[in-house]
């Protein structure tokens, strides 16, 4: 694999504008809290420029690895700090950025705590950011704890909805997926014989024997999978999300799922080829289950974050979906897929926090005509609901397409079940929309406040780059075809 | 012979014998609050200066007592840690409430000896040198452990780790005797030649397996550690801080020792530790969950991590050996943070329950965070020492072939979380029935509240200079066996 070294570290720039930040967060007496939302603004916003320029910078005719830092860590078992981005990262890191930036801004009108929110935030989002561009096994899993490491907390305090419990259910569930993770890991690193943990070393065709791989892959598929929201290790996913604070909801389902579906690419599927090969019919079936089940038991929910909730189990089924083909277009849908749905659930999420924090109730049928009093507000939930959908003009149009098409190919059956589902749960997606935002207007919020332009720019960041994406997709695809087509061409077949 | 390299011991002997003087001599009358801060400060100054003394005969090399006594890098790295560990343990005991003042010389007294019979324990070469040094530090702990004030519980602890106690040291003699009757000979490095091929002996297992007992017994590994929830339970907390933190250390080194100088060869001991192991952290795991009381979750939560070390051991390599020396000073550096807390929380000395830590982030962040780390470091999520000492202890588990027994240990840390979990949402969620006052904290605890969290968190992300000391200390365990 071809690797650019960096003439600036700015990938470590953008985990230190994360610790850094925490470190000033936790500096800072509590009492000011606007001053504490000020910092976490700034260094989130030095976070989100970083990686748009990474973003951007990234050399779309050259693709490996670029922006590489290299720095031995514990030599005797061959662990270093090794960072790097490629074409499947560069979209993932942006993503980060953009849904940090506004996770922050989102959480503007939080009063408790602040203090510790924030820096529990801060250390949530290192570890997310650090998964995505590290190339050592070793520290891709300790991003991956460190990024579960505040996560009780994020939701026990802040949470609403069975905070306690979905908490708990969260983090062992997440835990459970480490459980599995790590043995593998280890296990690929005592059966190449290299003693390295560097990813790009043990993505060499030809270093594990089919049964390692058919063994690893299962376990790291699981593993991630259960963080991916896979059926049927989702169960935690739509509590959690429910239970969590909006800020963290949107990292949750736009981040923190897109780690799992991520950690399979990176560490499943490109260090076990053969296994993936072997289990793409197992993971094509999970995933389809996942997509229906997801859509149907949507249907059936009243509480405005768990229609959000299973939508993103059905949505990071296509993401499955897109994986298990096992063909360039699969991937590349698949990634972007997960850039479009980790944007549009975070604009979903942070929509609804607008509108609960002045409601206070999540329940569709308790709201009602919202877009008449509060029609901003409320419209961009509808533009997150139509981009969900799957509407042209909005980016998971593509992400859905590219990945369906590949399907069709490879599963015909599967693409079409899947296909009619999401068409299905998009008719109810527009009844959600329509009975929460439409008909007659509920008298007791006839005096809600229309959201401001400074609480709205989350919100406007996250359509506009919906928007761009839908008109032009190919920003987003040139890159993850830097990644996705040598892969394939250096797939044993 | 050359005195010198047993500076450690001769130093701590000193230093036991100057507060056995001085129970005889000063004895500071109740209320009387400069002499319990006398002895206090005595005591810290003798410790940290043990420390140096540590440090400075850290590469001593050698023999004494016609070799049933040597000194190398390994016991001296294990020694470090025990001085260590005895500092940190008289830096929290400023306010040892349920000793009775007029005891506390007799408490340092012991304290110190214990520590001597630790330090000899990790250099002992010679099953009678280990038998002895293992029975003095015992019997310094029996005594801590029937100070406490409060009659019934300290005795009734007292006696039931006295009891257990004398039980495993029968079960180590016989195992003892049959190793020196099949072996001809009692010096461990001899017992290395000779051991490796008589694996096929009955005797020579079950001796070995025995002996492991009585060291089994210091570390709470089943079936051994039934002792231990009652003990730290009817402890004085800061009894209960030095059983879990330098008494463990000891146990690891010695049974690291039998084990690398005896055990090579035997698939058969290696199969009985691994049952062993499982069966610990099983136990400890599941047990834990559904305690109240603070100090008998962290005895269980032992009794799970003696689980652990175990498969460090059991892998019988260089790569394990270093790696289970590593997660000693991991042990030593989270007990003692959680236990510090649990002081800190309790100035009149009674038993912590876990609702207790209600409001905690409220009324001291520090020692709210200071939990919270040393809980995370326990479990093992990275970036703490914990993570690190599991992640070696697992890499050289697996190098090994042992998969399934690791991916068993990983769906324990898992399990163990959920009881972590519950303690930290009563220090981080829960709020006290009436508000309780803001705790205070002096400036020297912030500080070693301070420096515990650091240390976890820098130890655990920058490993590489202490798995480097590990690695040199496990060198000579591997010398010509």
């Amino acid at each position: 694999m071809q690797m650019e070294p960096a003439s600036f570290p700015f990938l470590s720039a953008i985990l230190l504008s994360c610790v850094v930040g925490m470190m000033a967060i936790i500096l800072i007496p509590e009492e000011r809290q606007l001053l504490i939302k000020q910092v976490s603004g700034v260094f989130s916003g030095i976070s989100l420029l970083l990686s748009l320029y990474v973003f951007f910078a990234f050399n779309r005719s050259l693709g490996g690895v670029q922006f590489v830092e290299h720095l031995n860590w514990i030599p005797s078992l061959g662990i270093s700090y090794f960072n790097g981005v490629d074409g499947f990262s560069v979209p993932n890191i942006l993503l980060t950025g953009i849904v940090f930036f506004t996770g922050v801004l989102t959480m503007w009108e939080l009063k408790t705590r602040v203090k510790e929110y924030f820096a529990l935030y801060f250390l949530l989002v290192a570890g997310v950011y650090g998964l995505f561009m590290s190339m050592d096994l070793f520290f891709i899993f300790v991003w991956y704890d460190v990024s579960l490491f505040p996560m009780y907390l994020l939701i026990a305090v802040w949470g609403t909805t069975r905070k306690e419990y979905g908490a708990m259910k969260l983090t062992l569930y997440l835990l459970a997926g480490s459980a599995l993770i790590l043995p593998a890991i280890i296990f690929l690193w005592a059966k190449s014989g290299l003693n390295t943990f560097s990813f790009v070393l043990l993505m060499h065709p030809g270093l594990f024997t089919p049964s390692v791989q058919k063994f690893a892959f299962l376990l790291l598929f699981l593993g991630f999978g259960i963080l991916a929201g896979v059926w049927p290790l989702h169960t935690w996913s739509p509590d959690g999300h429910v239970a969590a604070p909006h800020g963290v909801s949107m990292v949750h389902a736009g981040v923190l799922m897109k780690i799992g579906a991520f950690g399979v690419l990176r560490v499943a599927i490109m260090l076990c080829p053969l296994g993936w090969i072997y289990w793409a019919k197992l993971m094509a079936v999970l995933a389809v289950i996942g997509i229906i089940y997801g859509a149907l038991v949507g249907l059936r929910q009243t509480d405005l974050k768990y229609v959000i909730g299973y939508s993103s189990v059905s949505h990071m089924g296509v993401v499955g979906l897109g994986l298990s083909t096992v063909t360039v277009e699969g991937l590349n849908g698949a990634v972007f897929q997960m850039f479009a749905h980790g944007i549009m659930t975070a604009l979903l999420f942070s929509s609804v926090g607008y509108i609960y924090d002045r409601t206070h109730t999540k329940m569709i049928p308790e709201l009602g005509g919202l877009s008449r009093v509060v029609p901003v507000a409320s419209a961009f939930f509808i533009v997150a609901a139509l981009a969900g959908i799957g509407l042209p003009g909005l980016a998971n149009f593509w992400g859905e397409l590219v990945v369906f098409l590949a399907a069709f190919k490879v599963y015909p059956l599967f693409g079409v079940i899947a296909v009619v589902t999401l068409v299905v749960s998009a008719l109810f997606m527009l009844r959600v929309v329509q009975k929460a935002f439409y008909g007659p207007a509920n008298p007791r919020y006839a005096g809600l406040q229309d959201v401001t332009l400074w609480l709205g720019t989350p919100r406007i960041i996250l359509a506009a780059v919906l928007l761009i994406l839908g008109l032009y997709p190919s920003l987003l695809f040139n890159v993850i075809r830097t990644a996705s087509v040598p892969f394939m061409n250096g797939l044993p077949r | 012979m050359n005195w010198m390299i047993a500076g450690p011991e001769i130093f701590y002997f000193a230093a036991s014998l100057w507060f056995l003087l001085l129970t005889f001599t000063a004895q500071p009358k109740p209320a009387q609050n400069g002499g319990r801060r006398r002895e206090y400060l005595t005591a810290i100054f003798l410790a940290s200066l043990g420390i140096l003394v540590c440090l400075a005969s850290v590469h001593a090399q050698g023999w004494l007592f016609t070799r049933g006594f040597s000194v190398d890098f390994f016991s001296q790295v294990f020694k470090t840690l025990l001085s260590l560990g005895l500092f940190l343990i008289v830096c929290i005991c400023g306010q040892i409430n349920d000793i009775e003042d007029r005891r506390h010389n007799e408490f340092y007294f012991l304290l110190f000896t214990c520590t001597l019979a630790l330090m000899l324990l990790v250099s002992a070469d010679h099953l009678l040198s280990i038998y002895v040094s293992l029975e003095l530090s015992s019997y310094s702990l029996y005594i801590l452990v029937a100070l406490r004030k409060k009659r019934g519980q300290g005795l009734e602890a007292g006696i039931k780790y006295f009891l257990i106690g004398s039980f495993a040291s029968a079960v180590m003699l016989f195992g003892m005797a049959l190793l020196y009757s099949s072996a001809g000979t009692a010096y461990l490095p001899e017992m290395a030649k000779v051991l490796p091929g008589m694996m096929a002996s009955p005797a020579v297992v079950t001796g070995l397996l025995f002996t492991l007992g009585g060291f089994f017994f210091k570390l709470a590994v089943f079936p051994f550690h039934f002792w231990a929830p009652d003990t730290y339970q009817g402890a004085s907390n800061q009894v209960a801080a030095y059983i879990a933190t330098a008494s463990k250390v000891a146990g690891i080194a010695i049974i690291l020792r039998v084990v690398a100088s005896a055990g090579q060869g035997s698939t058969y001991l290696v199969h009985v530790l691994v049952i062993l192991s499982v069966v610990s952290m099983t136990l400890g795991n599941l047990a834990a969950m559904v305690q109240k009381d603070m100090k008998r979750l962290l005895a269980f939560s032992t009794v799970a991590h003696s689980g652990y070390v175990l498969i460090g051991i059991l892998v019988l390599d260089a790569a394990g050996y270093s790696a289970t020396i590593f997660y000693a000073l991991a042990l030593l550096a989270m007990k003692f943070t959680a236990f510090m807390v649990v002081v800190e929380l309790t100035p009149d000395g009674r038993n912590l329950q876990i609702e207790e830590l209600a409001g905690l982030h409220r009324r001291s962040p520090l020692m709210a965070l200071a939990l919270l780390v040393a809980l995370f470091s326990l479990a093992g999520i990275p970036p703490t020492i914990g993570f690190t000492g599991k992640f070696l202890i697992f890499t050289a588990a697996i190098q090994k072939g042992y998969v399934a027994l690791v991916i068993i240990a990983m769906v324990n840390v898992v399990i163990s979380l959920y009881y972590y979990l519950l303690v930290i949402k009563a220090a981080y969620l829960l709020e006290p029935a009436e508000a309780l006052p803001p705790l205070v904290v002096s400036f020297p605890k912030k500080l070693l509240a301070g420096l515990s969290i650091a240390v976890i968190v820098v130890a655990g992300f920058f490993p590489w200079w202490l798995i480097q000391i590990a690695q040199a200390a496990a060198q000579p365990l591997m010398l010509g066996r």
